[in-house]
């Protein structure tokens, strides 16, 4: 091993830290100097670079007015946006067209509602006020449905959601019938007979109960009309067929069904706006579930021996 | 006083052939992204509606809103803007808006807050009832219509754009609109309303189609259609900038406020 000799002067260059010094711009020459100085500048250029986020991120204390803030209160920006938005709906016209007392007018007001905001934060109110606690529940709630909706779902999410659901796409059933009712005296059993061989509801002394004679009905309003065991005999019936008598509370009826047009599917190219609504809303219940496990499990909750 | 002893050095030709680039390419690079930040802030500045009519904030928006859209609009309104009737999503390339007039304000202000998005400032008025359901509003208790009622309905509103000129169908038609409570969203005259989004029923212009069978599900089966609440998701000045890119798809309105 070999010892360089030192320096007569160091306060003068010598020829080989001039030939370093040269060798530092000469781009041929690896020297270890170069690369000290090329780290340093890139160190400085970063910190430059993240004291400028530092200092412009959102939230920052700045002196000034972001571009994008009509104003900040306690560094909590009023939105230009915002602004915009309440002076055109307060004086129905184009932002353009508006005075800057008007302007003025509402930038105080959006001003005050956040001086009064902060104070209610200040003094406690989401904890007393029950409109404040409500408002912030349905706020947070809302809040995670936002970020839900944010991403369209893929293609193969909503046509599978659509194959697991299919029967929620079905169209509603329709049925046209009549419901006779067996007067005393009139043997239901022959009416229902004579009904089968095609003898009018009048020749087989049957009277109408008048529930469903508006023609062809929904199957949510037959069974609203007809009542859960009528509708369920009903629901059984073929087009033209006649039921067997059905005791009920209000006597023998006797139902004959013209039509009954079972749900049919819709194709998913038609449901599809459906789909995505059905499983966006089931994305949110899912989130809003996730949301409060989530809340639960990082929360010191303490619940009295006698309430556990 | 003497400068120091590396920029002595340093000013050599050999050095001065990279040094010059390079700080003329800093100067460069640095000046060019002040221009752009005070361009950007400019814009967040502006009368959204002027936008438009300066070339420079009118350019510099447009780039920057054209990405923006892409990568959050277009998955539902189309790399053109051209919509889709199967999920209700508007063309933006028609001068008809569903809410209000399409100003970049307004779309601004849809882009932030969303329509039935879960933010209370979006729009989150109304929705198309399903009236085949036996509860055809969940915010409202209306009477759902029969069938027959419903094919009334439907073949009144389609007569507008079939020109349909059948008085007696006309009539039967109106009565069953007024009766069914209709014209609470959609108004006295079927003009529609901008103010909760309750679109006209007499043009030509269909969110979700406008044959006999589209109206019919409309009916019968509800529509309400979503667009996000970007707010926590887009910069303000991407927000901005992807209204007024959306703005400049559709034709230019003289009388636009």
């Amino acid at each position: 091993m070999t010892q360089q000799p030192p320096s007569p002067n160091p306060a003068q260059p010598t020829a080989s830290s001039t030939a370093i010094g040269d060798a530092v711009w000469d781009v041929h020459k690896p020297v270890g100097r170069r690369s000290l100085l090329l780290a340093a500048l890139g160190a400085l250029l970063g910190l430059a670079i993240a004291g400028y986020g530092l200092f412009t991120a959102q939230g920052t204390r700045t002196a000034s007015v972001p571009a994008e803030d009509a104003a900040l209160v306690n560094n909590i920006p009023v939105l230009r946006a915002d602004l915009i938005a309440q002076v055109t709906a307060l004086y129905s016209l184009p932002y353009s067209q508006t005075t800057r007392p008007q302007r003025q007018k509402v930038l105080d007001d959006m001003v005050r509602e956040e001086l009064y905001v902060q104070r209610g934060v200040e003094m406690g109110l989401p904890n007393d006020d029950i409109d404040v606690r409500q408002a912030l529940v349905q706020a947070t709630e809302g809040q995670i449905a936002q970020d839900a909706t944010t991403a369209k779902p893929a293609e193969d999410e909503l046509r599978g959601w659509y194959d697991a659901h299919r029967a929620k796409y079905a169209t509603e059933g329709l049925m046209t019938l009549h419901e006779w009712r067996a007067p005393g005296g009139v043997d239901a059993r022959r009416a229902v007979t004579a009904l089968r061989n095609g003898a009018s509801p009048a020749a087989a002394g049957l009277l109408t109960t008048g529930r469903v004679d508006d023609g062809e009905e929904f199957y949510f309003a037959a069974q609203e009309h007809l009542g859960k065991p009528v509708f369920a005999v009903a629901l059984g019936l073929a087009d033209g067929a006649i039921s067997d008598p059905i005791q009920t509370p209000g006597g023998i009826h006797i139902l004959q069904m013209v039509r009954n047009t079972r749900p049919v599917a819709t194709p998913y190219a038609e449901a599809r706006d459906q789909v995505l609504r059905d499983f966006l809303a089931d994305k949110v219940a899912r989130l809003q579930e996730g949301n409060q496990r989530f809340l639960k499990k990082r929360a010191d909750i303490k619940i009295a021996p006698d309430l556990r | 006083m003497k400068p120091p002893r590396i920029l002595a050095r340093a000013a050599t030709p050999r050095r001065l052939i990279w040094i010059i680039p390079l700080f003329i390419l800093i100067v460069a690079v640095v000046s060019h992204g002040l221009r752009e930040r005070a361009i950007a802030a400019d814009v967040l500045r502006a009368d959204p509606e002027a936008i438009l009519g300066d070339p420079t904030l009118r350019e510099a928006a447009l780039a920057a809103g054209h990405p923006v859209y892409q990568q959050h609009c277009a998955s539902c309104h189309g790399a053109t803007g051209k919509g889709d009737r199967t999920l209700g999503v508007p063309d933006l390339t028609d001068d008809d808006h569903l809410y209000r007039e399409g100003t970049v304000a307004q779309i601004e202000d849809i882009a932030r807050y969303g329509i039935r998005a879960g933010n209370k400032h979006g729009w989150n008025l109304a929705v198309m009832p399903a009236y085949a359901s036996k509860n055809p509003d969940a915010a409202e208790p209306l009477p759902p219509q029969t069938p027959a009622q419903i094919e009334v309905l439907t073949q009144f509103i389609h007569s507008f754009t079939a020109g349909v000129k059948d008085h007696a169908t006309q009539q039967r038609g109106r009565d069953a609109y007024n009766k069914a409570g209709c014209w609470d969203c959609h108004g006295r005259d079927l003009g529609g309303d901008g103010a909760i989004g309750a679109p006209s029923l007499t043009d030509d212009i269909w969110l979700y189609g406008g044959t006999p069978a589209d109206i019919r599900r409309s009916i019968s089966r509800g529509r309400a259609g979503m667009s996000p609440a970007f707010a926590r998701k887009l910069t303000p000045a991407q927000l901005r900038n992807v209204a007024v890119y959306v703005a400049s798809l559709a034709p230019t309105q003289p009388d636009r406020k």
